[in-house]
């Protein structure tokens, strides 16, 4: 408990699956302040009441945007950082869009499904971590991409999901590179197969209860964005063999 | 005001376009006109080369003020006519100060009433209050929504203030630097709108210390040519963190130079100090109208744009070197073409 005292968190797609386990569990461990994004505010405006009875002394606020839209995550950091006083400590890149379902091949894929999903899942990141840095550059701050094991082997039929985890991977090594002389700090986790929406999506014929509770993949999320992980910065991270004593707990 | 310089710019000196639109796709790259406070010497040099007149030790102080989208369009309650309200200046009492005007017929300043009703969309409404006792067209206006709430609808609803020299309706983010934070500026401040990132951790690997406060900006104008001439001051919120006091006061102890990014970081300096000399961190609001007589209290230089001949802007640079020094370094920028405006070069006073 309160591993994440005193830390303002912003988390991206936090109305459901990994992003909504991130909230709550952020929440459980202390975080001062969260700022939850996603497409739906109804979903949110519930998430934010179920936060607010496990840990009534944080500050929550919920905004509707589309991380795919630029001008929506202008407006994400805009109202967050008003509210926080200019100051955030953590931003995860949670939001992930999958594409069309069932996944086509590349060469059947339609052209603006396939921009739309490079737009969330790589553009979108890249947009919120420029937007995350002025709050972040002299204070520190931990920023944490998540990605997928499509995003190191090219599956087939995992289309345009799969190549922007392999360009988030590289802008993730980019950024950590780029900002190693800071108080910055880059990292980016695979959260494993998880029992989520979009997941069932993409494998309808799989049996999901094979895949982890998306509940049960936080804790490597907590470590990263706590000051245990302190100087850690450039890395990529299993969630579900993820080892809290080799870390150092 | 009165002119203080005697200089006339030629309208085609206006950056119509941000220099990364310009052809170079750089942010960074402008001219830098370098002024010597004692001795008047000008240098003409490239923004990129600004390293070259600095020095280890040096404190540069950064606006990280966001630039709001600040221009909204909304319509009169009582005949539904169109309006723009243009943001000036958040107020402590989380009301806003704004400019009314109507936009059919266009640029048309009109008598607003008390507590009239200007409409927007998204169900949000203005509650005219009061008017400003010396800019036409300016209230106190009250929102029927605020904080978080307000300050999402002002993003989806607003669109940056911008002039008739720009070549076209650049978007927002063309408006702001790369370091902005805190959301609250009717304008860009615009000095270190040059500064890459690459840049700023350049500066650090040479020693060059950097801090970050923030003033938001007001309105460059009133849209009113005799108005502007005289430009009534309207407070500006400043906040100072910590951090920043902190780096100033043991820069200044060690007799380090301490250079200002931007007016608008020498007014919020200059009015945070205190009568020992000293800027302690806190919120407040700043209507310090810096003139060629005033004794800078905390700043040694200032990194700032070119700036128009009626200007007030031009008195505040005039604390910092002689506006004979002044007035022959504009005339040298308009001959050689310097470009002016939140897009344009930059001159830096040490």
């Amino acid at each position: 408990m309160n591993r994440l005292n005193r830390k303002y968190v912003l988390i991206t797609g936090a109305s459901q699956g990994l992003g909504r386990q991130l909230a709550l569990a952020f929440s459980r461990e202390g975080a001062a302040a969260l700022s939850l994004c996603a497409r739906n505010l109804d979903s949110l405006r519930v998430l934010k009441r179920e936060i607010g009875e496990i840990a009534p002394k944080s500050k929550v606020i919920v905004i509707e945007a589309d991380m795919s839209r630029p001008a929506d995550i202008e407006r994400l950091f805009a109202v967050t950082l008003n509210e926080f006083r200019g100051r955030l400590d953590v931003l995860i890149n949670n939001a992930s869009a999958l594409g069309p379902a069932p996944m086509p091949f590349l060469l059947d894929y339609p052209l603006e499904e396939f921009q739309t999903v490079l737009n969330t899942n790589l553009v979108g990141p890249y947009v919120a971590i420029r937007e995350a840095l002025p709050a972040m550059f002299e204070q520190g701050g931990s920023v944490i991409n998540v990605t997928s094991d499509a995003g190191i082997v090219g599956y087939p039929g995992w289309g345009a999901y799969g190549i922007s985890k392999f360009g988030l991977e590289g802008m993730s090594q980019t950024w950590a590179a780029e900002l190693a002389e800071t108080e910055v700090r880059v990292n980016w986790v695979d959260p494993g197969s998880m029992n989520t929406a979009m997941h069932r999506a993409a494998e309808p014929d799989e049996d999901p209860n094979q895949w982890a509770d998306p509940a049960d993949v936080t804790e490597v999320f907590i470590y990263l964005a706590s000051d245990e992980s302190k100087g850690v910065s450039g890395r990529r991270f299993e969630a579900q063999k993820f080892n809290p004593v080799e870390a150092g707990r | 005001m009165s002119h203080l310089l005697d200089f006339s710019l030629p309208p085609n000196l206006s950056a119509k376009e941000p220099p990364e639109r310009r052809g170079s796709r750089r942010r960074d790259a402008l001219r830098l006109l370098v002024l010597n406070r004692q001795t008047g010497e000008v240098t003409h040099s490239r923004f990129e080369r600004l390293y070259d007149f600095l020095v280890p030790g040096d404190l540069l102080i950064f606006n990280a003020s966001r630039t709001l989208p600040a221009s909204l369009s909304g319509w009169r309650a009582s005949d539904k006519s169109r309006v723009e309200v243009r943001l000036a200046s958040h107020l402590s009492d989380n009301s806003w100060l704004a400019l009314i005007r109507s936009t059919v017929p266009q640029d048309c300043t009109v008598s607003e009433e008390k507590n009239s009703v200007i409409s927007f969309e998204f169900g949000l409404n203005a509650r005219l209050e009061t008017p400003h006792r010396e800019i036409p067209g300016m209230w106190k206006v009250r929102f029927s929504a605020g904080g978080s709430e307000l300050m999402d609808l002002i993003y989806r609803l607003g669109e940056p203030v911008r002039y008739k020299y720009v070549s076209k309706p650049w978007e927002l983010n063309y408006y702001q630097t790369v370091y902005a934070r805190d959301p609250g500026s009717a304008e860009m401040p615009s000095a270190g709108r040059a500064f890459t990132w690459k840049m700023v951790l350049h500066l650090r690997t040479m020693g060059i210390e950097t801090a970050y406060i923030t003033l938001h900006t007001g309105l460059s104008s009133y849209l009113d040519d005799e108005l502007d001439r005289r430009h009534p001051t309207i407070a500006e919120e400043y906040s100072i963190g910590a951090q920043a006091a902190s780096k100033i006061g043991v820069a200044r102890s060690a007799e380090r130079r301490v250079i200002a990014v931007g007016t608008t970081v020498v007014r919020a300096l200059e009015s945070a100090a205190q009568a020992d000399g000293i800027v302690r961190a806190g919120h407040g609001y700043s209507g310090l109208m810096i003139k060629p007589d005033y004794s800078l209290r905390i700043t040694d230089g200032i990194l700032t744009g070119l700036h128009e001949p009626t200007a007030s802007h031009l008195e505040l640079l005039s604390a910092f070197i002689s506006p004979v020094f002044l007035n022959e370094a504009y005339n040298e920028a308009v001959q050689l073409r310097y470009l002016w405006h939140e897009f344009g070069d930059l001159n830096l006073i040490i």
